[in-house]
């Protein structure tokens, strides 16, 4: 059984951006694996570069700024070097770089996104992003490997 | 040439939003600079009218890195509210809590925000002085720092829950005692973090050689320190009595409570920020400014208390023969903290009764006034609280580990200016100073712009050609 890596993160406070922190939240009931770990965070941080370097696949779950409200999309991520200017923060492929170059392993990774149209403050999902928020939990319930029964 | 004013906005690689400007006179001079904190938060105001047990998960909000901080420092405030006396396994596991927070933020200013300019240098290319061009750089140092930050991110989740505003720390003591398989993965972990604060220490040695000029120039004066002690006169971060000490290495004022601080402490507003200015009340301002954060504490107290921190604290101390008073040795003393939290961790987790599930204490408000003192990563961290005789908050006044440095990072800004910026011919690397003297005091100021009263405000009206037209101000 390989291990699989879910990080899920945005802010609860921005309406749509926490499509991605709801969704880890949901997985993380749903998923009941030793082999998969789920993550609800506000945002990346360079941390992340060593739990993502023992994984053997990660799968980031974010909002969108573009595209029509509840748009899925799914692409995978590579490796690739990073100078943002603040450092609290880092994208998915600099964590998978800061993984090799730093502990030896970046894993294949995916990157799920949600489009949002209200990002104004509130606790609330916009209804297309609370549509699609169903929607995307059951796609990647469905595709993370299942443990096998025992005989 | 004519007046110029630089403008650096944002200050990079610091927590919140801030900028500095910087005026040169007609030859190219530095004539005067200025650190503007350009955020305003005014939590004291709108927690008014809340019941004062819900004030340290409110007051945790403050911030997303030193939320332990504000934590800590609002449950004793609350504490003094109740009129209680919390058990002492309680206070020993805040203590440990906020150690892990000392150990993440520490970690998190040297090297993710300040090790680039160590390792890259102060001209280094400006597209690679972030904690990704240390990761090429120099990856075994990158790595140290993320395990460090990990560290004490992990051990505040496995104490208190969450690693960010987590609501485990409570009026009385803490929600839930620790458990046997909490501790033994935390002592578990202590010795390879022990291992890269000691090879961190022995790297920050081995270059600060190269850096003579920035530690003769990055905020290198005399002012106070101030910090709490403990009753051994010793390094303290959760409780003790508050110090003052000068340039000299005297000792100015002992054993003050926390709760008194108002006879001791003085604040005023610029119209050019929203962070208030500290100074010690006694000696007026500005010759009453002081410096409080890692390099005050280890200037103020006569010992560590621990075995490997004392014996870098013993070299610290060698550097200068009073106070120690360039700010760029705020590093150095953030490195030795690092370890003393390691070590202190072990200690308190060592204790015979860790275990213990006595961890609160329960009761009414029975005072109308509290106060809570602590030690936050950036220095000393005040909340203080009115209640009606109902419990809900009447007042609040908050007195942040950024506010107190504020004058010395003013006049830190202004050094480092006037030594390194020439109006005829302006280079990244010295502005990039500039910015550092601020990194130096690792200042916080999504925590520190809480107006207490009214805030100072002056808006100028000036026509096209610059000429000042009207002013008003309150």
């Amino acid at each position: 059984m390989s291990r699989t890596l879910i990080i899920g993160y945005g802010n609860l406070l921005r309406g749509d951006d926490a499509v991605g922190f709801l969704a880890a939240e949901r997985l993380r009931a749903l998923v009941q694996d030793p082999e998969i770990e789920v993550l609800a965070l506000h945002q990346l941080t360079p941390e992340l570069m060593e739990p993502i370097s023992r994984a053997d696949r990660v799968l980031f779950i974010d909002a969108a700024a573009t595209g029509d409200p509840g748009t899925i999309r799914r692409k995978k991520v590579l490796p690739a070097a990073a100078t943002p200017r603040f450092t609290h923060y880092a994208e998915p492929a600099a964590l998978l770089a800061g993984a090799r170059s730093l502990f030896g392993h970046a894993p294949q990774a995916w990157l799920f996104t949600v489009s949002g149209g209200d990002f104004e403050l509130t606790r609330d999902l916009s209804v297309p992003v609370a549509k699609a928020l169903f929607r995307l939990v059951a796609g990647i319930v469905r595709r993370v490997p299942r443990p096998v029964p025992a005989p | 040439m004519p007046r110029q004013t630089i403008v650096i906005d944002p200050v990079t690689r610091i927590e919140g939003h801030s900028k500095i400007s910087i005026h040169l006179d007609e030859e190219g001079h530095v004539e005067e600079a200025y650190f503007h904190v350009t955020q305003f938060r005014g939590f004291e105001k709108f927690c008014e009218g809340r019941p004062f047990y819900e004030m340290p998960s409110l007051m945790a909000r403050i911030c997303g890195i030193c939320p332990v901080s504000h934590l800590v420092a609002s449950a004793k405030a609350c504490d003094a509210i109740l009129a209680v006396r919390i058990p002492e396994n309680a206070a020993r596991l805040r203590r440990i809590l906020n150690l892990a927070q000392i150990v993440q933020s520490h970690a998190l200013s040297f090297f993710y925000l300040s090790s680039a300019d160590l390792l890259l240098g102060m001209d280094g290319d400006p597209a690679k002085r972030n904690v990704f061009g240390v990761m090429e750089a120099n990856p075994a140092i990158a790595k140290d720092g993320i395990k460090l930050r990990q560290f004490g991110q992990q051990t505040i989740e496995w104490l208190a829950g969450k690693r960010i505003h987590p609501a485990w720390v409570v009026p009385g003591g803490v929600a839930s005692p620790v458990t046997g398989e909490t501790r033994d993965r935390i002592l578990a972990a202590l010795p390879e973090m022990l291992t890269i604060a000691g090879r961190t220490l022995d790297w920050f040695n081995s270059e600060m050689e190269s850096f003579r000029e920035e530690i003769r120039s990055f905020a290198n004066f005399p002012t106070l320190f101030m910090g709490l002690v403990g009753e051994d006169g010793g390094l303290e971060h959760y409780d003790g009595k508050l110090r003052f000490l000068d340039a000299g290495g005297h000792i100015v004022a002992d054993h003050i409570d926390g709760a008194s601080y108002a006879s001791h402490i003085a604040e005023i507003a610029h119209p050019w920020t929203y962070l208030k200015t500290s100074f010690y009340k006694p000696m007026g301002y500005p010759d009453g400014v002081y410096r409080v954060g890692p390099l005050a504490r280890l200037n103020i107290v006569d010992g560590c208390g621990t075995p490997r921190a004392s014996q870098e604290w013993a070299e610290f101390r060698e550097l200068d023969r009073g106070a120690v008073l360039s700010s760029f040795y705020y590093h150095y003393a953030r490195l030795i903290e690092i370890l003393f939290a390691l070590e202190k961790m072990e200690q308190l987790l060592n204790a015979p009764d860790i275990l213990d599930t006595n961890v609160r204490a329960h009761a009414r408000a029975n005072n109308l006034e509290g106060v809570g003192v602590s030690e936050a990563p950036r220095g000393t961290l005040m909340h203080h609280y009115k209640v009606d005789r109902d419990g809900l908050i009447t007042w609040a006044n908050l007195i942040i580990a950024t506010g107190h440095n504020n004058a010395a990072m003013n006049r830190g800004v202004l050094q480092v200016a006037r030594h390194f910026v020439h109006g005829n011919k302006l280079s990244e690397g010295m502005l990039n100073r500039v910015e550092a003297v601020i990194r130096t005091f690792d200042p916080c100021l999504s925590c520190s712009t809480h107006a207490d009263g009214r805030l100072m405000l002056e808006v100028e009206l000036r026509n096209a050609g610059g000429e000042l037209v009207d002013a008003i101000r309150r």
